[in-house]
């Protein structure tokens, strides 16, 4: 019976005091309950014309089959003066996970805003679209979950769209569709903006037909475009829909419009 | 689709495994006298099920001594299908063609066990329906004539 | 009896085996929070014209055990803050001590203005995606409510993945498919906040409570709500709901032991 109330730590055992380390760690990968995106769904589409850029986007956000807010903006001005971007020239539109598009918003105004305040001059969209495929490929193994399209003039006063995958492969384009209804709206640009499957009235039959040539757009043709874009995108797609929030870029700033869409 | 005192159907002529295009030459689209049915899916059921609806309507006009009208067709080939209902044939079809007696248009889709989409516009099915869905939702209005 | 006191009111070795000390262990793999513990239930909340109610019951569960039954979720941070709080309760508490020691650095500061809503909002945020960045989440989903800048009613949310959205009537969790639904009647869009008063909009968020309270079975009918206007904070943390009628229980057929 001694042994058993001896009051001294057993051969092996670890000691009273909390100091000492113990032995046994638990051991093996614990698994991970925890997924750090989600999709808030929703549509962006940028075109550019001559003289003009225009981003487009719906202020819808969803978790699965609830809606979040009718408003959440997915347009963005980048630079400019201040927390209203007073002056800004570029803007950024974010599909896709909203928390990441709200974090790479802010990492690319700073930027731009930095270099205003280091060069004394603005960034121009070209230097800006390099830049920001930098900043999403520095998270090319935990990326940011958007899809994103910026938009501007660039240095001879043209319309220039960006459009960029996740991890930041990017490329100068006439018409960019991004998000839940992209492949919905993506063709119907391709045929009214690019003129794909048009061809000349009269000018033959089969291989012999002449394709019609495509032009920039006059700015009312293109919003009109956008617009039929959109509430056609809200008939087939649930995650798109409540208002379409527009920015057109000139030489004379950033025009905003907001449009209603059916909140159904 | 629908347009004024018409239908409109059409198909790709594509055969694929995934990316890999297998042939250049492979319709979808086969008449039934004044019923033209599209099919999308599994290629082997393709030919399967426009065999099989061949033979019924060639039943048919046997037994009625008449052509099968879309909204029988439509009838049959929902029916069809849902006998399959726990094996289903694996396409996705379309129905297009004028009333018998009012000459009205009719179109109509369905999944692959038989559930009819009546639609009054346009019906879309196969790998890129979505694209179809935009561009038809986006160009699509009443009465469009052929050029 | 054993005279050294560190044995004291411990399994004995003896006994039950060596006592595990890998609890008290500072190496080794970390471990994050993978799923919620004790979780609260929805927040609702509602703008007016002249400020925001907001509300939350009072009870903490386990699983499905209601197992702590007067806790509070509603937090006010100052006299034009207040934050409710969904979700895992100790991960509350940790942002309780975080939003402490946050207001005592502000009032030591020089600053001029207290933190507002807006600034609240912002902060949260940005630690819940910080949080969820380091695959360490904070399991909550956060209403801000208050007051802006410019002393507009100011609605705000923040969850667990960083994901921020304002709108004029908000809700979490269950409220969110339930409780929303019967905001939204009311409070459709931004131009209907003017319409709407203080004691409609207290009123809206009760019935809301209500609902939750009679289809939530993690909810119960003790709650807190909060007023937040110019005039401040009006913050009442032990109500009851009032009015309820189960007379559409008696509709209800086909369930326990009644089955037809």
């Amino acid at each position: 019976m001694a042994s058993v109330f001896s009051g001294a730590p057993p051969q092996g055992g670890p000691g009273y005091s909390f100091t000492q380390t113990p032995r046994a760690a638990p051991s093996g990968e614990r698994q991970h309950g925890f997924y750090p995106y989600t999709d808030n769904g929703g549509s962006t589409l940028g075109i550019s014309g001559a003289d003009f850029t225009i981003l487009a986007g719906d202020t819808r956000s969803t978790s699965g089959y609830n809606i979040n807010t009718r408003y959440a903006p997915k347009l963005f001005k980048i630079g400019g003066e201040g927390p209203d971007n007073k002056g800004a020239q570029i803007v950024l539109s974010v599909v896709g996970f909203a928390a990441d598009g709200d974090a790479l918003k802010e990492r690319l105004d700073t930027i731009v805003k930095m270099y205003k305040y280091q060069h004394g001059k603005n960034m121009t969209v070209s230097a800006c679209a390099q830049r920001l495929s930098h900043i999403l490929y520095n998270k090319r193994f935990f990326p940011y979950y958007v899809h994103a399209i910026l938009g501007g003039l660039d240095e001879e006063g043209k319309g220039a769209l960006y459009s960029y995958d996740p991890v930041g492969s990017y490329e100068r384009e006439q018409c960019r569709a991004a998000g839940a209804a992209a492949s919905l709206i993506m063709p119907f640009l391709d045929n009214q903006v690019n003129f794909k499957n048009q061809y000349m009235p009269g000018s033959g039959t089969g291989h012999n037909l002449q394709a019609r040539q495509a032009q920039p757009l006059p700015q009312n043709d293109v919003e009109e475009l956008v617009r039929d874009a959109f509430t056609s995108a809200v008939e087939r797609h649930i995650e798109v829909g409540d208002g379409l929030q527009m920015m057109i870029i000139t030489r004379d700033g950033i025009a905003e419009t907001f449009t209603p869409l059916k909140k159904d | 689709m629908v347009g004024k005192d018409c239908v409109a159907i059409a198909c790709d002529l594509r055969l694929g495994m995934q990316a890999l295009t297998v042939s250049n030459n492979f319709p979808k689209i086969f008449s039934y006298g004044d019923v033209y049915l599209g099919l999308t899916g599994l290629a082997t059921d393709v030919s399967t099920v426009s065999d099989l609806f061949r033979y019924k309507v060639n039943m048919y006009r046997l037994r009625e001594e008449r052509n099968i009208s879309p909204q029988t067709m439509a009838n049959l080939v929902s029916s069809s299908l849902y006998e399959r209902r726990f094996g289903p044939y694996f396409v996705s079809p379309v129905i297009a063609g004028l009333n018998q007696t009012t000459g009205k248009p009719f179109i109509c889709g369905f999944d692959s066990i038989g559930c009819i989409d009546f639609a009054k516009d346009f019906i879309v099915s196969g790998t890129a329906s979505d694209q179809l869905f935009g561009t038809c939702e986006g160009l699509w209005e009443p009465d469009l004539v052929s050029a | 009896m054993n005279h050294l006191p560190q044995a004291w009111g411990r399994p004995r070795d003896d006994v039950y085996g060596a006592y595990d000390h890998s609890h008290f262990q500072t190496s080794g793999p970390i471990q994050h929070t993978q799923s919620p513990i004790v979780t609260g239930t929805s927040v609702v909340a509602a703008k007016f014209k002249d400020g925001v109610v907001i509300a939350a019951d009072n009870l903490a569960s386990y699983g499905s055990l209601a197992r702590f039954t007067d806790v509070k979720r509603l937090r006010k941070f100052n006299d034009q803050v207040v934050v409710g709080f969904g979700g895992d309760v100790s991960d509350m508490q940790y942002l309780d001590r975080l939003l402490n020691s946050l207001d005592i650095r502000e009032n030591y500061s020089s600053s001029e203005t207290a933190l507002n809503a807006k600034n609240l909002h912002t902060y949260l945020a940005k630690v819940m995606y910080k949080r969820r960045s380091d695959f360490n989440p904070l399991w909550n989903h956060l209403l801000i409510a208050g007051l802006d800048g410019e002393d507009k009613p100011f609605l705000a949310s923040a969850d667990l993945l960083g994901t921020t959205f304002t709108s004029p009537t908000l809700a979490t969790g269950f409220g969110a498919h339930l409780a929303q639904p019967i905001l939204r009647r009311t409070l459709p869009d931004d131009a209907s906040v003017e319409d709407v008063d203080q004691e409609t909009a207290v009123k809206l968020v009760k019935e809301a409570m209500k609902v939750l309270f009679y289809r939530d079975a993690r909810s119960m009918d003790r709650y807190s709500i909060a007023v937040i206007t110019k005039t401040g904070v009006e913050l009442h943390e032990d109500e009851k709901l009032e009015n309820q009628s189960w007379q559409f229980a008696e509709q209800i057929r086909g369930y326990g032991t009644q089955v037809n």
